[in-house]
């Protein structure tokens, strides 16, 4: 009898304190939740550096996370509208060969320091150092000055210039739109605080210990990090366009599957990319009490990276793109939210090509016989969320003669190996706008040939051709003589675009969901409600 | 096993209800697929994606319209291969080690002994997951790795025995007789010692078929498209499946629980035949 008393009051002491260990813990979450504490933001993939101009991945994971430490020029909303960021105006100049940005005069570094014109120039006189190893020089090339893969050219000027305190001048090889420049390249350009630089030798920059806590003009403050798994960041309470709502940003990289869990059960408030769905996961999304809202315009675009080197007959590539149902591969990648399609250019813009068309498994199966495929096995990489897509499109080559093994490694991972050439194809996806050469326009350079493209020289030409081009028909005509030609040689094989569900946060207010398709955030409008 | 442990093993009902249903799981992943005719790999278009079950797929189709009953059953190939296969590596390795540290002593003791301290310090998942990853996704891959990490406690079971055996009168015996210490180990200790190895081989089994659906369902076990219980039970992840389509994840999940259950029902089963004079 006194031994059943003891169990008892053994069990009835657990119990106490199980309940009050989960009182306490409750207490907590209460206050960690009230407004303006830390906001939990996930992220399915992690960055590849701190240092915004070397990121191997080139990845938006990492774009997405330079916005917040870094200041860029202007805010891109997702219909392509500019509104002020570090500037706050800009105007054409030069017969359209130039734009003069009027900066914010209240923007500064985080250590205080009054962000110039003469460090936008600083900044970029130092990226485009050809001894600088930067990995983003490409975005440059369209400035005067610059060779075509953006590196400065010795004995030219140039193109950028302090004209005042807050006045900064781009200076371009051809005319350009503003608003253009801006929806293209906005997204590549930081300001860094290049006179913490000083005294870093210019081969060692990219490397330096500088970015392992760097400093920047943005909207949050760097605190600390765990390399590929959390980022702690403060609200810049000084950032010139209003402090962010919230005290600190945690940054969790957490797998793509458990995001929605993690937002349902209040261990995230929001996460990257506008806090994106499935479709299929729409129903439990709703149930769990949150908004979920359709884009109108896609936000993704698919590829098949295709390795030109080792598939090197255009032939061959042709198969391939033949040989793809894509029409299944989009329903199975995203329901009815997607459209197949032959090129990388958005739908619905004036150079979207011919209606889609391209299944012709035995027209694929004659090329392959064409072709001086020798049946050697191909790698097709993709990452563990896209073995599902990769295991069709494996049926699909091996049913036209294609003899195909599946690699899954994470995305940065991929992207380094298709660099270095070591997958023979990879499944990739990207962030469209509605430029016709946000594509194409990239990836046809020497220093950024990941489809290992043996000869440039047509794609540099045509590329060169429209962005030089100001009237509307010869550009059209243009854009539809590259695509063409892309048509013929098959340097990759566009799969398909993807509209998003954007789930709505029940604790944040003011996020602008789709604008995180241009890899900007405006956390500076961001506010923690305190509900759960 | 002697005539006398096997009749105690025929007299153990949980352990001969845990062998039965073992041999039915062997029986039906080998014979079921090729009189099923499914492609486990194939996807049937006109089913769909995530079909639920039907007549054409009892088990419906998963996230590729590939045919989940195809697929389970492959699937269990797989997983009691890699469960068998890397527990036999183990016992391969682990009962001439730890043979040896027991009955050489000195430096072999130290060095096999040192050996296994290391092996069993390491966090073994973050090991696994480590070499795994370095060596690529592929079955044989983790059975070398499973095989490879798990000698260390059968070495070290053998090991214990050992001791306990060279001493006895029947070694002193043989070594009077001119035995050889390949003739002593092989011949004399051996089959005194190897029991208890015998009893922990099932429990061998169940861990490795766990190890390699805990590496499947963080997707580094095997490589696409190939099936596993762990790979199969991988789709859980995702919440629609995991609420909505019980019957992609609740057939590989039983079947990964009961196959371990009747693996350790089976050990312990041949625990007790094999020693009798342990409590019951």
């Amino acid at each position: 009898m006194k031994t059943i008393w003891k169990r008892a009051g053994a069990l009835l002491l657990t119990l106490a304190l199980t309940l009050g260990l989960a009182c306490c813990a409750g207490e907590g979450t209460q206050n960690e939740e009230s407004a303006g504490g830390n906001l939990s933001y996930g992220l399915s993939n992690p960055w590849d550096s701190l240092m915004p101009y070397y990121s191997l991945s080139g990845s938006n994971y990492s774009r997405i996370i330079y916005d917040k430490i870094y200041d860029r020029l202007a805010y891109i909303q997702a219909d392509g509208t500019c509104l002020p960021r570090a500037a706050k105006s800009w105007e054409s100049s030069d017969d359209g060969k130039a734009i003069v940005f009027a900066l914010d005069e209240k923007a500064a570094f985080h250590d205080g320091t009054p962000v110039t014109a003469q460090h936008w120039v600083e900044t970029i006189q130092l990226m485009t150092d050809p001894a600088s190893g930067v990995l983003g020089q490409g975005s440059f090339a369209c400035l005067t000055g610059t060779d075509e893969q953006g590196a400065q050219v010795a004995g030219e000027t140039l193109g950028v210039e302090a004209l005042e305190d807050h006045s900064l001048k781009l200076s371009f090889k051809t005319a350009v739109v503003p608003e253009e420049f801006l929806v293209e390249y906005n997204r590549d350009l930081y300001v860094l605080p290049t006179h913490l630089l000083q005294d870093i030798p210019i081969g060692e920059l990219v490397k330096d210990d500088f970015w392992l806590k760097p400093v920047g003009s943005g909207p949050c403050k760097f605190v600390s990090e765990v390399a590929g798994s959390s980022l702690v960041l403060e609200a810049n309470k000084d950032y010139q366009l209003g402090a962010p709502g919230f005290d600190t940003l945690t940054i969790t990289v957490m797998d793509k599957a458990n995001l929605l869990t993690a937002l349902i059960s209040g261990d995230l408030d929001y996460y990257a990319f506008g806090a994106n769905v499935s479709e299929e996961n729409r129903p439990t999304a709703e149930e769990a009490g949150f908004t979920v809202v359709e884009d109108s315009v896609p936000s993704t675009f698919y590829e098949l990276m295709l390795n030109n080197s080792s598939l090197g007959t255009p032939e061959l590539r042709r198969a391939i793109n033949m040989a793809l149902d894509k029409e299944l591969l989009c329903q199975q990648s995203t329901g009815s939210l997607g459209t197949a399609t032959n090129s990388s250019i958005l739908p619905g813009t004036p150079y979207s090509p011919q209606p889609f068309g391209s299944y012709d498994p035995a027209g694929a199966e004659e090329l392959v016989k064409e072709s001086s495929y020798s049946g050697k096995q191909l790698t097709l990489a993709c990452t563990s969320a896209r073995a599902s897509i990769a295991a069709l499109i494996q049926q699909d080559l091996e049913a036209v003669g294609l003899n195909v093994e599946i690699q899954t490694v994470d995305s940065s991972t991929l992207f380094a190996g298709m660099s270095d050439g070591l997958y023979d194809m990879a499944i990739a996806s990207h962030t469209p706008n509605a430029l016709p050469l946000w594509f194409t326009g990239s990836r046809f350079h020497v220093d950024n040939n990941i489809f290992h493209v043996q000869d440039l020289s047509r794609y540099t030409q045509l590329v060169s051709a429209i962005q030089a081009e100001t009237q509307d028909s010869q550009r059209l005509a243009l854009v539809a003589e590259l695509e063409r030609y892309l048509g013929e040689e098959m340097p990759f094989v566009p799969l398909w675009f993807s509209n998003s569900l954007r789930i709505h946060s029940k604790t944040v207010e003011g996020i602008d969901y789709p604008a995180s398709a241009s890899c900007n955030e405006n956390v500076w409008e961001w506010t923690m409600t305190g509900q759960n | 096993m002697s005539n006398g442990s096997f009749r105690r093993f025929l007299g153990e009902k949980k352990a001969l209800a845990g062998a039965l249903f073992l041999l039915t799981v062997l029986a039906l992943v080998l014979l079921l697929p090729p009189l099923l005719g499914q492609d486990p790999n194939l996807t049937d278009r006109s089913a769909g994606f995530w079909a639920p079950p039907s007549p054409e797929h009892w088990l419906g189709t998963d996230d590729a319209g590939r045919d989940l009953l195809a697929r389970l059953l492959h699937g269990g190939r797989v997983s009691l291969l890699v469960g068998f296969a890397s527990a036999g590596l183990s016992a391969l390795l682990g009962i001439p080690l730890g043979l040896l540290a027991g009955y050489k002593g000195q430096g072999w003791q130290f060095w096999i002994m040192r050996a296994c301290d290391v092996v069993q310090a390491f966090p073994s998942l973050i090991l696994v997951l480590c070499l795994v990853s370095l060596l690529g996704p592929s079955v044989w891959n983790l059975i070398f790795v499973i095989g490879g990490l798990g000698w260390a406690s059968v070495a070290r079971l053998v090991y214990g025995s050992t001791l306990a055996a060279k001493h006895k009168e029947y070694v002193e015996a043989s070594r009077a007789l001119g035995a050889t210490d390949g003739d002593i180990l092989l011949r004399t200790i051996l089959p005194n010692v190897v029991a208890p190895v015998w009893a922990s081989l099932p429990m061998k089994v169940s861990r490795a078929i766990l190890w390699e659906s805990s590496l499947s369902f963080l997707g580094v076990g095997l490589r696409t498209p190939q099936a596993s219980w762990g790979n199969l039970m991988n789709s859980a992840l995702e919440l629609a499946t995991l609420t909505g389509r019980p019957w992609a994840w609740i057939p590989p999940g039983l079947c990964i629980v009961t196959t371990v259950l009747a693996l350790l029902l089976v050990g312990e089963g041949l625990r007790r035949s094999l020693n009798p004079r342990q409590g019951r």
